[in-house]
């Protein structure tokens, strides 16, 4: 009798091991590592690809240019490393985030000589098949639009902030500028941004759920988030910043004139994950007030994702705090309620670069570690549905 | 813990068997008494503890890194594995019922394990010499078990000093797990040679591992004392499937941050065990049980 009982149980653990093996992979944590003393990587966006891995789209240290050389990282599934690409420093500042058009892959970035805007093409494995040469300078951010992109770029020439819709082919359909004032003053930060060194400053660019334009850069001395049509150079509606010392950190068209936005103001953070923003007049990002956050770095940056856990819909904030972690905070997207938080990172710093929902139903959060505390390293967490749903489940 | 366990054995045995071993049992002496003590002495149920030191050994079967290597071989990087370095212990309560020269046994046991690995990680600047960064990590893990195992024992001789070989299989439950992580390493880029060796990292990792089973072999002695029987054995523990939980593998952000992961492998041990077994079975109120 004691046999069969003790061969049962056994029976049962080996099915057991069998039935968790399936389930592990659902949750990892990956340092992609070279072995160079001086190597410096940072990602900037990542993407899914059908295969189940990871495209990610990184910047790397140049000996011979002062702006940052493009790096390419494939990964599998489970975040195995798979290939890298050193992409040729005649290209520098690539601009993310990636973005996905029948099946091919873009990034803007600019020419090392000449300062000119490509924009490149690959293919699923990180592979660049073409390069596009579409004019302008300094591209600051972009964003998908109905299989088009809209570029925001900074003309150094005419001191202005561009906005344009730009097709897979290069074509360019709708442009417009906005002048960031005279004086070499405004100009700084911005040139500082691109060579990063200064502080890497939250330029953005999209299109609201009413199909209005919006970018946040410099415009009349002030870091922005101005609404436009782009007919015009006049701005439709401004929220406006101090200077380079406060403004939007982040924003997300949520519905009309709400969004799920962040702001800093001279190094404080604040989250309003339902904001109303008038859209056709000038008003004071100050006034936004939100919920504080004095656990954040000074000035932190700040990435919005809109996640569906089960019937819930959330807001997730990612940021960078103090104690060098990257913070994750939940938030409903309907009432702007607290929902959780949830900490990646430990023992070396982690900063965040950018987050994706995965197919799976959970998340993927890339960002930058400094192994052994010193050497600047991307890495890359993904979280379960079930590790989502505990986070933030209040 | 380990000598306080073996003391406390030794003591109890040996005050069992004087206690029991004053009175002599009248008679015996025809031939029809024998036969009924031989018959009587074919069956008996065994009640006992043992206790002990252990060495450990994890035989990796799937290896895992949080550091994934873009230049060089991930191999480079891989735990180097000690084997039976660090001494764990063991207690346990015997129950076995003997039969014609076999036993079967079953030996509910509180086993603590205790493992160690090591690796290590260069980062050089071929253009620089004086750029050069090693760090070697040093991880120790402490298990403990509540194991089940059903043995199965054939003693060789009938004589008072029986040797006995036996085996079985057995499952284990977890109970606690701690690991800690001692990084210690050599900077050429700080001006000189500066080797450094920061705290232990020490978290609770319970969650890193699982419940597992495996099968057991080994060898011992009984000797019959008075009316105590002596045990010593030494048996070989294989653990047969994973010990890591496989879900919670990259859960600790601690661990996880500084860049180690569990493997998948499996646990075994060495287990060196003594104890004293007492006889549930009298042939009369002088609790005169076997000491033919």
């Amino acid at each position: 009798m004691k046999i069969y009982i003790i061969l049962a149980l056994l029976i049962i653990a080996v099915a057991c091991q069998k039935e968790s093996d399936t389930v592990a992979n659902k949750t990892f944590t990956r340092i992609y590592d070279n072995s160079q003393f001086n190597a410096s990587y940072y990602p900037i966006d990542l993407h899914q690809t059908p295969d189940g891995g990871y495209l990610i789209l990184g910047g790397r240290r140049l000996k011979d240019s002062n702006f940052s050389g493009i790096y390419l990282l494939k990964v599998d599934e489970f975040g195995v490393f798979v290939s890298d690409q050193e992409v040729v420093s005649d290209y520098v500042n690539p601009v993310g985030p990636l973005h996905e058009v029948n099946g091919k892959y873009y990034f803007f970035c600019m020419t090392s000589v000449g300062l000119q805007t490509q924009l490149v093409e690959m293919d699923v494995d990180g592979t660049i098949t073409q390069n596009i040469s579409i004019g302008g300078s300094y591209p600051a951010a972009s964003a998908q639009d109905n299989g088009n992109f809209i570029l925001l770029s900074y003309d150094h020439i005419n001191r202005e902030s561009v906005v344009s819709v730009v097709a897979p082919s290069g074509s360019i359909s709708k442009s417009n500028s906005f002048t960031i004032g005279a004086g070499d003053a405004v100009e700084e930060p911005i040139i500082n941004h691109f060579l990063r060194t200064g502080r890497q400053l939250p330029f953005q660019v999209g299109k609201t759920i009413s199909g209005q334009y919006y970018f946040n850069g410099f415009y009349n001395y002030t870091l922005s988030l101005v609404f436009t049509d782009l007919n015009t150079n006049n701005p439709l509606g401004v929220v406006q910043g101090q200077q380079d010392d406060g403004g939007l950190s982040q924003v997300l068209s949520l519905e009309g004139s709400k969004f799920a936005t962040a702001r800093f103001n001279f190094g404080d953070n604040y989250f309003i994950p339902n904001a109303s923003l008038s859209t056709n007049s000038i008003t004071s990002s100050v006034d936004l007030g939100g919920n504080s956050l004095p656990e954040l770095t000074a000035n932190a940056p700040v990435k919005i994702l809109p996640l569906k856990l089960g019937a819930r819909d959330i807001l997730l904030y990612a940021s960078n705090t103090r104690s060098k972690q990257i913070a994750l905070f939940g938030y409903d997207k309907t009432t702007g309620e607290f929902k959780g938080s949830h900490y990646l990172g430990f023992s070396n710093p982690y900063e965040v670069a950018s987050l994706t929902y995965t197919s799976d139903g959970g998340l993927a959060v890339c960002g930058t570690t400094y192994v052994a505390g010193r050497f600047p390293r991307i890495c890359l967490f993904k979280l379960a549905p079930e590790k989502l749903s505990s986070a933030f489940s209040k | 813990m380990k000598k306080s366990l073996l003391l406390l054995s030794l003591i109890m045995c040996v005050l069992f068997a004087f206690g029991q071993s004053r009175k002599k049992a009248p008679g015996f002496n025809n031939k029809k008494q024998v036969a009924e003590q031989d018959k009587f002495l074919n069956k008996q149920f065994w009640l006992g503890f043992k206790a002990g030191v252990n060495l450990s050994q994890i035989n990796p079967s799937k290896r895992y890194a949080v550091l994934s290597p873009t230049n060089y071989s991930a191999g480079l990087t891989d735990k180097a594995y000690h084997s039976f370095n660090k001494i764990g212990s063991q207690a346990s309560i015997e129950v076995t019922f003997y039969y014609k020269g076999f036993s079967f046994s079953v030996q509910p046991t509180y086993i603590h394990s205790r493992c160690t690995y090591s690796n290590q990680f260069t980062w050089r600047n071929p253009e620089n010499a004086s750029e050069e960064l090693i760090l070697h990590y040093d991880q120790e893990e402490k298990i403990d078990y509540a194991d089940l195992p059903f043995l199965v024992k054939y003693d060789i001789t009938r004589t008072r000093l029986r040797p006995y070989v036996q085996v079985g299989a057995f499952y284990s439950w977890l109970i606690n797990a701690n690991k800690s992580v001692t990084v210690s390493g050599t900077d050429y880029a700080s001006g000189g040679k500066n080797e450094f060796r920061n705290d232990p990292v020490i978290v609770g990792a319970k969650d890193l591992f699982s419940n597992y089973w495996g099968l057991v072999g080994g060898a011992g002695v009984n000797y019959n004392l008075g009316n105590v029987r002596l045990v010593l054995d030494i048996t070989y523990r294989k653990g047969m499937s994973n010990l890591a939980n496989v879900q919670n593998r990259y859960n600790n952000d601690r661990l996880s941050g500084i860049g180690e992961v569990q493997d998948d492998g499996t646990l075994n041990n060495i287990v060196f065990s003594a104890g004293c077994l007492f006889p549930m079975r009298y042939l009369s109120n002088s609790f005169k049980a076997l000491d033919k």
